[in-house]
Order: C-alpha cells, then sequence, then structure tokens
C-alpha cells in the first residue's frame, strides 16, 4: 500500500486497468442478481430511432400551366411509381419513384446529374402524386439537397397535369 | 512555464477538482446503474460498437464510473482514478463527435435516459466534455491526494517504517 505521492504514471496505468477488470466482474455479478438485469449479449439488434438529417434543400413550386414546363431547358422527373408512370407521363420525363422510407440512392442521383449535364437543362422540375405530402416536392428537395441546382416542383401533381393537358386539348 | 507548473497551489486547486469531478461521476452513473437496459439502448443508438459488445459496455462502463468517482471523492488511488476518468472522457468524446459528425439527432445519455429534445448532443456537449478531460488530466498531473486516504495511507506506512527502524 506505500507508494510515493504522486504514483507513477506506468503503475497508475496499471492499477487503473485492474480497476476497471475488477469493476467488470462486480458488473457482471451484480447484473445477475439485478431485478432490471440484462443479457450479456444482447439477443437481437435494439430499434433504435435516430431520425438523420434530410439533406433537404429548396424546391420552389410550379404552376401546372406554366410555359416553362414545356420548355426545352427543363428537365422533367416524374417521381411517382413505375406502373403509374407508365400509365402515363408528362413529355418523356425520366422516372425516379420516390420512396418515403428509403433516400434516393446516390447511383441514381448520379445518373439523373448526368442526364441534366448532357441534355444541358437549366432547370430540373418534379412532379409526383399531388398527394399531401406530395411525392414530387419530397423528391425535388432531396434532389436539391444533394447538390443539384433550380429544382422546381409541380403543385398539385401529375393530376394537375393531366387536368392541364385535359382541358389544352379541348381548346379550339 | 516551469514556474507555473512547479507552483505548489496546484495540488490544493487539484483538491476540489478531484471532488467536483468524483461528484459528476457519481451523478452519471447512478441511473445507468439502476436501469441498465436504458442505458444500453443509449450505447446501442451511438451506432459505434458491434451488437455484441453493447450490453457488455453498458454493463461495465457504470461501475468503474462509479469505481472512479468513489476513488476520486476519498482521495484513494487517485492517480488511477483519474487516468480511468480521462480514458472515459477521450472515449465519449469520440463518441460525441462521431455523433455529431454524422449528425445524429439524439440524447447524449450522460446524466439520464432522456430523449433528444431534453439532452441533445451538440457542439456544447463537446467542449464542456473537453473541460471534464482537461480537469481530470489536471488531477492526473497534479493531485498530491491532500484531504485523502492516499496520504494519510502514505503517512501511516511512513511513521511505521520509521518506528520499525
Amino acid at each position: 500500500m506505500s507508494r510515493a505521492l504522486p504514483q507513477p504514471l506506468g503503475a497508475a496505468g496499471r492499477e487503473a486497468l485492474l480497476i476497471a477488470v475488477g469493476c467488470a466482474v462486480l458488473a457482471v455479478l451484480v447484473n445477475a442478481v439485478h431485478p432490471r438485469g440484462i443479457p450479456l449479449v444482447a439477443e437481437r439488434a435494439y430499434e433504435v430511432l435516430v431520425p438523420c438529417p434530410e439533406p433537404g434543400g429548396e424546391a420552389s413550386p410550379v404552376e401546372p400551366g406554366d410555359p416553362l414546363l414545356e420548355a426545352e431547358t427543363t428537365f422533367v422527373v416524374d417521381a411517382r411509381s413505375r406502373v403509374e408512370a407508365e400509365s402515363w407521363r408528362f413529355r418523356d420525363a425520366l422516372n425516379i419513384p420516390y420512396d418515403y422510407l428509403d433516400p434516393t440512392p446516390d447511383e441514381v442521383l448520379e445518373d439523373l446529374a448526368q442526364s441534366l449535364a448532357r441534355s444541358r437543362a437549366r432547370q430540373v422540375v418534379v412532379y409526383g402524386d399531388g398527394d399531401d405530402p406530395d411525392s414530387g416536392q419530397q423528391l425535388a428537395r432531396e434532389i436539391a439537397g444533394r447538390g443539384i441546382k433550380n429544382v422546381g416542383f409541380v403543385r398539385g401533381g401529375a393530376p394537375a397535369l393531366e387536368r392541364q393537358a385535359a382541358q389544352g386539348s379541348q381548346r379550339p | 512555464m516551469s514556474r507555473v507548473l512547479r507552483w505548489r497551489g496546484h495540488a490544493w486547486l487539484a483538491a476540489p477538482v478531484r471532488w467536483y469531478l468524483g461528484g459528476l461521476f457519481l451523478l452519471a452513473c447512478w441511473h445507468k446503474i439502476a436501469d441498465p437496459g436504458a442505458f444500453a439502448l443509449d450505447v446501442a443508438t451511438y451506432d459505434l460498437l458491434p451488437l455484441v459488445l453493447v450490453n457488455l459496455m453498458a454493463l461495465v462502463l457504470p461501475w468503474v464510473e462509479l469505481a472512479a468517482a468513489l476513488l476520486l471523492l476519498a482521495g484513494l488511488r487517485v492517480r488511477p482514478a483519474a487516468l480511468l476518468v480521462s480514458a472515459m472522457m477521450v472515449m465519449f468524446l469520440l463518441a460525441l463527435a462521431t455523433a455529431l459528425a454524422r449528425g445524429l439527432d439524439m440524447s447524449c445519455g450522460c446524466f439520464a435516459a432522456q430523449g433528444a429534445d431534453q439532452d441533445p448532443i451538440s457542439a456544447a456537449t463537446l467542449v464542456r466534455d473537453l473541460v471534464w478531460l482537461g480537469l481530470s488530466l489536471y488531477v492526473v498531473a497534479f493531485d498530491r491526494s491532500l484531504l485523502g486516504l492516499d496520504r494519510l495511507l502514505a503517512a501511516r506506512t511512513k511513521a511505521r517504517a520509521a518506528e520499525g527502524g
């Protein structure tokens, strides 16, 4: 027990290790009789719900009748499911189905960025299901959050575009 | 610089620092020992350890905190206890920095099992832990167990040796 003060650092380190080992043994023993004891190894993964920051950026609304939608410099993205996009889509919109639970894979967004570069488009407009929340607006925010500039979304989504298209075809 | 390091007041200053750290760790370990399941969830939330180590860490860490706290408060084995506190602070800092870098919106889990809205991690938590790391290293460097059992035991041993000699 006798030692000089302060204790040499090496000896203190060894003693610290011994204390930690002693604590580990004590912890396991106490846990065995603890009314709220836990298994030494978790049997299944903990359900940890940590909200990760959404890389949401600014996306401006675009009205369904906006001439911007028809412009050559506008790249249109359809955020609805593949089945919905196959049944009807606006112009030659690129289909990127939006999933509320999974972020859009990086490679999909990289493909989009390459398509944008090839098309020499100056803005991206996304339309979705037009629900509340609207998948088009969500995807537009996600795209904007990943560094793509000038991103907008169609207010009212595909239903509003379809109505607009129907009205347009009825005009003399 | 060496004059500053040799200042005799350090030993007196280190004693309250040691008590402060002891009290802090006593406070910190309490809820973790009482409810190891909740603390295991806190450990798992950091998402740093493999699942096989989560419970073991949640079980052992609070007891190390308790031991270090009691030893610091009593002034017994001060240097090993302060080294343990320093090692734990380094570990906490790494975990916090990683969680912050990953943008996790979570509770620190330092003093009680709280929600992310009550005890969120932030740069301030990181600074706070850095200060505590600094204090623990100060104790490692300068504490001479004034008003502590180490000094009492050393004096007793010295007296016995003198009697024997």
